[in-house]
Formats: C-alpha cells, sequence, structure tokens
C-alpha cells in the first residue's frame, strides 16, 4: 500500500505500525510524489492525507479516477468538519478518517478496504457457521432456531456479517449502521452491541460475538 | 417574492403628485375658462349698453318715431350682426324691430335676461340664443337691445371640451410617468432588498447592481458593497485561521497519539499499570480532541459561513432514528426516552449537523435526569417551520441562568460533572446556521428546548 503523508514523524509511526500488521508500504512524502507514485497503479490501497505540500490530496484522487484508477483510497484530515468530509468522498475518496485517530481504527478500515475489494456484493444470503441471515425475507436464524430481531438489529448484524472475521470499530458501526460521523457517547454502541449478542448468543457455547479490547468488534467463528 | 408596486414609498409618491398636477392643471384651466367666458359676457354687454344709450338719445330727441326710424336703419343697413333690436308700447305689442313679438313674459326679473330666437336662414330654420337688455323709455314703451351669443356660445363649448381634455391628458401623461418612475425606482430597490436576502440566506460573494448612472443609488449600492467586500474578506480570513488553527493543533494531537498508540503496541507488552494509564491518557487526549472540534465548529458556524450543500433532512425520522440509538442507554440509567414526531417534517439542512444538534440535548437530558426520571422528543410540523422539542423532568436550568446557557464553558448548578461545557453552545450555533432559534424554558419541572428551523 501506499502512504502519502508530509508530516514525517506521524509517518513513521504509521509505516511501522503497518508493517508490524503485515502490510508492505511505501511512503511518500509530499503530493507530486505522491502523485507520481499512486498514478503508477501497483498498490492496492493508498492512503493519503489531505493536506499537502505541492499537490492537495483529493488532487491526487481525482487524477487517479480520471486515469480510470479504482484502487481504494483512505484519506486522513486534520480537517474535521463535515463538509470536508463531504468534499472528500465526493472527490472519489473511499472512506475517511479525522486526525488524531487511534491506530486501531485505521487498521481496521484499511483492512475493510481491502476485503471490499473482493468480496461480491451480490449475495442475498449471509452465514457465518450456524448463524444465516436471510437478506430478502430478513430473517435470522441461529442452528435452525428463528431470532426475532428490529431492523436497526437486523442492519447492525448484517454489517458485522458482510465483515465476519474483520475487526469493526464502533466509529465504523456509527458510520455504516447509523450514517452518523461524529463521536457520540462511547458506550452507545457496548449497548447495542450486547443487545445483539444477547439475541444470537445466549444459550449458545459457541459465541460468534467477540470484543477486542482496544479495538472494537469481530463476529467469527473461532473465538 | 413579487414586486408589489402599488405598496412601495414610490408608487405612492407619484400618485401623489400626480394628483396634485391634475388638480393644479384643473384649477388652472377651469379659471381661464371662467375668465374667458365673463370676459365675454362684458364685451357683450358693453356693446348693447352703448346701443341702448344711443337709442335713449334718439328716442330723447326724436321720440318712437326716430328710434323706429334708427332701428330700421341698423337692420337693414349697417347694424351689427347678430344684432336683436325692438321697440315695443307699454303692452309689449311690437312697433318696430327684428323680432316678430316680445320675447318675455311681461317685463324680465333680471338686467342681462335670455332667449332664443328662431332665424330662417337659406335653407334651414336655426335656434340662436340671444343676451339682451331692456330699457323702458319715459313715454311708457319698451326698448329691447340683444345680441346673438350663438357664436360666443360655441367658442365656450370648444374651451370647455379643451379643458376637460387638457385636464384628463395632464393626468394620464403626470399617471404614465410616475408609474414608470416608480417602478423604476421600486425595482432598484427590490433588487437591492433581493441580494440583501441572498446574503443573508449565506452567500456572502453577492453584490449589489450598479446601474452606471452615477446617483444616490449607485453611492448607496457602492458602499454597501464596499461594506460587503471587507465581511466576505473577513469570513475568508476566518476561515483559513480556522483551518489552519485545525490542523495546526490536530497535527501534534495526532503524533501524541500515534507515539502513545505505538507504546501500547510495543513487542514486549508494558506493565499492566503502565499500560492503563497510557490508555486514560488517550482517553483525555480523544476528549481534547474532540472539546476542539467542536470549538471549532461553533467558530465555522458564527463565522456566517454558509450552510454548504443544504437537502432535505427528515427531522422526525432523524429524531426516532437517535431516540432509537440512545434508548437503551437511557434504559441502563432508568430514564425513559420516548419520542414522538410528525411525518413530513422536513427542513433544508445538514443532516449530521441536525444530528449533532439532538445528540447534543439527549446526551444533556441523559447526564443531568437522575434515574426515574424520562426524556422527551417531540417534532412538530408548523406553519413555515419545523418545531423540535426536547424536554425532561430533570433539575433544568434557573431562569437568572437560561440566557447565559448557551455560552461556551457555561456550567451551572451544584457539582455538575463531565462534558465540554460546550453543547448548548453547539446545538445554538448549529440552529443558527440554520436560520433557526434556539429557545430554553421551564419544563416545570425540567429543561425543555425548543428549536424552531424554518423549512
Amino acid at each position: 500500500m501506499l502512504l502519502i503523508e508530509d508530516d514525517t514523524e506521524a509517518a513513521r509511526f504509521l509505516v511501522k505500525g503497518l508493517r508490524e500488521s503485515g502490510y508492505t508500504v511505501d511512503h511518500a512524502a509530499d503530493g507530486r510524489e505522491g502523485l507520481f507514485r499512486a498514478t503508477e497503479g501497483q498498490f492496492d490501497l493508498v492512503v493519503t492525507d489531505r493536506m499537502l505540500p505541492h499537490i492537495d490530496g483529493l488532487a491526487i484522487i481525482e487524477l487517479m479516477r480520471r486515469k480510470g484508477l479504482t484502487t481504494p483510497v483512505l484519506v486522513l484530515s486534520a480537517l474535521g468538519s463535515v463538509d470536508d468530509r463531504v468534499k472528500g468522498l465526493k472527490a472519489g475518496g473511499d472512506d475517511y478518517l479525522t486526525k488524531p485517530f487511534a491506530f486501531a481504527e485505521l487498521l481496521a478500515r484499511i483492512e475493510a478496504l481491502l476485503r471490499r475489494r473482493s468480496s461480491a456484493p451480490q449475495v442475498t444470503r449471509l452465514k457465518v457457521e450456524d448463524l444465516e441471515l436471510d437478506l430478502l425475507a430478513r430473517r435470522v436464524t441461529r442452528a435452525g432456531r428463528e431470532i426475532e430481531l428490529t431492523a436497526r438489529e437486523l442492519k447492525l448484524l448484517e454489517f458485522l456479517m458482510r465483515r465476519a472475521g474483520q475487526v469493526v470499530t464502533r466509529t465504523m458501526l456509527l458510520e455504516g449502521v447509523w450514517d452518523l460521523h461524529f463521536d457520540p457517547q462511547s458506550n452507545l454502541i457496548d449497548v447495542h452491541i450486547s443487545r445483539l449478542r444477547q439475541a444470537i448468543d445466549r444459550g449458545s457455547d459457541h459465541p460468534l460475538i467477540h470484543t477486542v479490547r482496544g479495538s472494537g468488534y469481530v463476529l467469527r467463528s473461532d473465538p | 417574492m413579487k414586486l408589489d408596486l402599488f405598496n412601495t414609498t414610490a408608487f405612492r409618491l407619484s400618485a401623489g403628485y400626480t394628483l396634485l398636477i391634475t388638480l393644479a392643471v384643473a384649477a388652472t384651466l377651469v379659471s381661464a375658462y371662467l375668465l374667458t367666458e365673463r370676459l365675454i359676457d362684458d364685451e357683450l354687454d358693453l356693446i348693447i349698453d352703448t346701443e341702448l344709450k344711443s337709442l335713449e338719445e334718439k328716442y330723447a330727441r326724436a321720440g318712437v318715431a326716430g328710434v323706429t326710424d334708427e332701428i330700421n336703419l341698423r337692420i337693414e343697413s349697417w347694424g351689427r350682426i347678430g344684432g336683436v333690436y325692438m321697440i315695443a308700447d307699454a303692452n309689449f305689442e311690437r312697433i318696430a324691430g327684428n323680432l316678430t313679438s316680445w320675447p318675455f313674459d311681461g317685463m324680465p326679473g333680471e338686467p342681462w335676461p335670455q332667449f332664443d330666437i328662431t332665424t330662417i336662414e337659406p335653407g334651414r330654420r336655426a335656434v340662436h340664443p340671444v343676451r339682451a337688455a331692456v330699457r323702458s323709455l319715459p313715454g311708457g314703451d319698451l326698448l329691447l337691445v340683444g345680441t346673438d351669443i350663438s357664436q360666443g356660445r360655441r367658442f365656450a363649448e370648444k374651451f370647455r371640451l379643451a379643458t376637460l381634455w387638457g385636464i384628463g391628458l395632464s393626468a394620464l401623461v403626470a399617471a404614465l410617468a410616475g408609474y414608470w418612475f416608480s417602478y423604476r425606482l421600486a425595482r432598484r430597490v427590490d433588487e437591492v432588498t433581493r441580494t440583501c436576502q441572498r446574503i443573508i440566506a449565506g452567500d456572502l460573494g453577492s453584490r449589489l447592481p450598479v446601474a452606471g448612472a452615477d446617483d444616490e443609488f449607485d453611492s448607496l449600492a457602492a458602499s454597501v458593497n464596499r461594506v460587503l467586500d471587507r465581511l466576505e474578506d473577513q469570513a475568508g480570513t476566518l476561515r483559513a485561521t480556522f483551518d489552519s488553527t485545525a490542523h495546526d493543533l490536530r497535527a501534534p494531537l495526532h503524533r501524541l497519539r500515534t507515539r502513545m498508540d505505538a507504546l501500547l503496541l510495543r513487542a514486549p507488552p508494558l506493565e499492566p499499570a503502565v499500560h492503563e494509564s497510557i490508555e486514560s491518557a488517550l482517553r483525555e487526549v480523544d476528549q481534547l480532541q474532540r472539546t476542539l472540534a467542536t470549538l471549532l465548529q461553533i467558530a465555522l458556524a458564527e463565522s456566517g459561513a454558509p450552510l454548504a450543500a443544504p437537502a432535505a433532512v427528515d427531522v422526525g425520522e432523524l429524531a426516532a432514528e437517535l431516540v432509537e440509538l440512545y434508548e437503551p442507554v437511557a434504559g441502563a440509567q432508568g430514564v425513559q426516552l420516548a419520542c414522538e414526531s410528525e411525518a413530513q417534517a422536513r427542513v433544508q439542512g445538514n443532516r449530521q449537523l441536525l444530528a449533532q444538534l439532538l445528540t447534543n440535548l439527549i446526551e444533556n437530558g441523559l447526564k443531568y435526569v437522575p434515574a426515574g426520571g424520562r426524556i422527551d422528543v417531540a417534532v412538530r410540523r408548523r406553519a413555515g417551520s419545523v418545531q423540535l422539542i426536547v424536554s425532561d423532568d430533570g433539575p433544568g436550568i434557573a431562569a437568572e441562568d437560561r440566557a447565559r446557557a448557551t455560552q461556551p464553558f457555561a456550567r451551572f448548578g451544584p457539582g455538575k460533572q463531565g462534558g465540554s461545557g460546550l453543547g448548548l453552545s453547539l446545538v445554538a450555533a448549529i440552529a443558527r446556521l440554520h436560520r433557526g432559534r434556539l429557545e430554553l424554558e421551564s419544563n416545570e419541572p425540567g429543561l425543555k428546548v425548543v428549536v424552531e428551523l424554518p423549512c
């Protein structure tokens, strides 16, 4: 992946952390170099800062898209207003993260963007172990037993199941399930997850929803 | 807004002037008419009077026969055109003259009586009005001298017609000119009003039109435009300051956070106590970042920058979603959170900001309402606006504190914990950004926050 970030100290930590997490990372320190490397088109993912010397991060994305490159782009920005976020996504960015962010948040987003590329979106039925979600009938069963869920819980479950095995952060859930792009009270999501967990995992010796300390949640079969 | 010409000062002024001009023209023409009519009559009267005098003298010298001769002479030879003469005896019987009979019923009561005569002219009969005077002669006979005034009448008739036309035309011209002037004036004022409304709505780039006539409107427009230039400049500078402040403060915060993150991820794990304190420091950093973000957002909203790309937001739906999001948390605190919203309560705005407004109000309630209490969210449609009401039965805010409750960092009540102290100021700022109003009231007991957002 390519990281375009002009703040050398922040970049150093990010590159180090990402490499330790198993990614191959190239670093570009300004917009011009970033644009040059990004348009070579050999990366699975581009993570770019919004404000860069020489060429703005958004301009890089626009030029990439004009060249027909569909490489997913994650925009990092120190500008936190809602407008900036909208501008970032309009320019062709795939996700937007406001600085400062937790490294775990960045990792989860990167993972989600990389997986999104490979996963087929046209499914009507999601299945993780003995948990099944029929997207057309909006029906959930666990080991054949039907589970009653509210519309929102269903959406939450779908979000987790589509990303089975991936860590999903609270912010990602707020954005993906509630369409809220700011940080309300922190334990909000925890309460909703614990309700969902009650419904899905109660009475099962094989829990599917797991808490990842310091990051968020993951839905997967093995503990 | 349609231009309502009839309701403008310019229109009322021109209407007034039109009336004034019409009245002045009418007064002039009518008095000229009356004066002329009078002048014609006086002229005729003088002629009649003079002839009467000369005939009376003739009577004094030559008696009835003399006058008769004189009258016949005047009628047949050198008499003036339209002259009417008659001498009659005391019984009104004709002695001589060009009238066939005495035209009055006895003696006329007025000094200048008028009557009509019928003349036989070649091919037609004509009726002529005559103005006359009568004198009793010393011998008891009566002398009548008159004059055909049909020509004068016709002249007066024409004059009257001309007067009426003159009044009508001048009124028409004055009205048209007034309409034109007031239309132009009203249109220029209307342009100014429209531009101002656009600017109020957030289009700081709008400028008043300068017609190039170099008149007082142009100089007013130019002055206002200079004020707007300065305002736009300041808004731009403010915006740039926010952006660079955000960047300059967030970058070091980001580095700080990344370093601490890196510490937590180190290969040999840290001692649990150190790990714990770094995590708590991280929470502080996040809180600091949230406060900073909120402050910048408030400042941005207060800078008068317009709402970027507003879209239709169903406030009722949004309220229901947020209440659903918060309901479990409220339930865990023993607080009942309920929502009651009317359908189709849409406003033009930013969904994220409106969500943040509602979130802040709900979180505020959750912070202050004790277990067993309740928070009600209501969304109502009003004419031209949507009303959003969040009320609770918590401790509320004392009446004297309500005014400053929306100021940043205002905190009151004994030992109020947590929060950045920015919640209500952000709510106020977002409401203002949506051209709305925020009002804090007593819910008796508790706090009732009413946000009115125009559609």
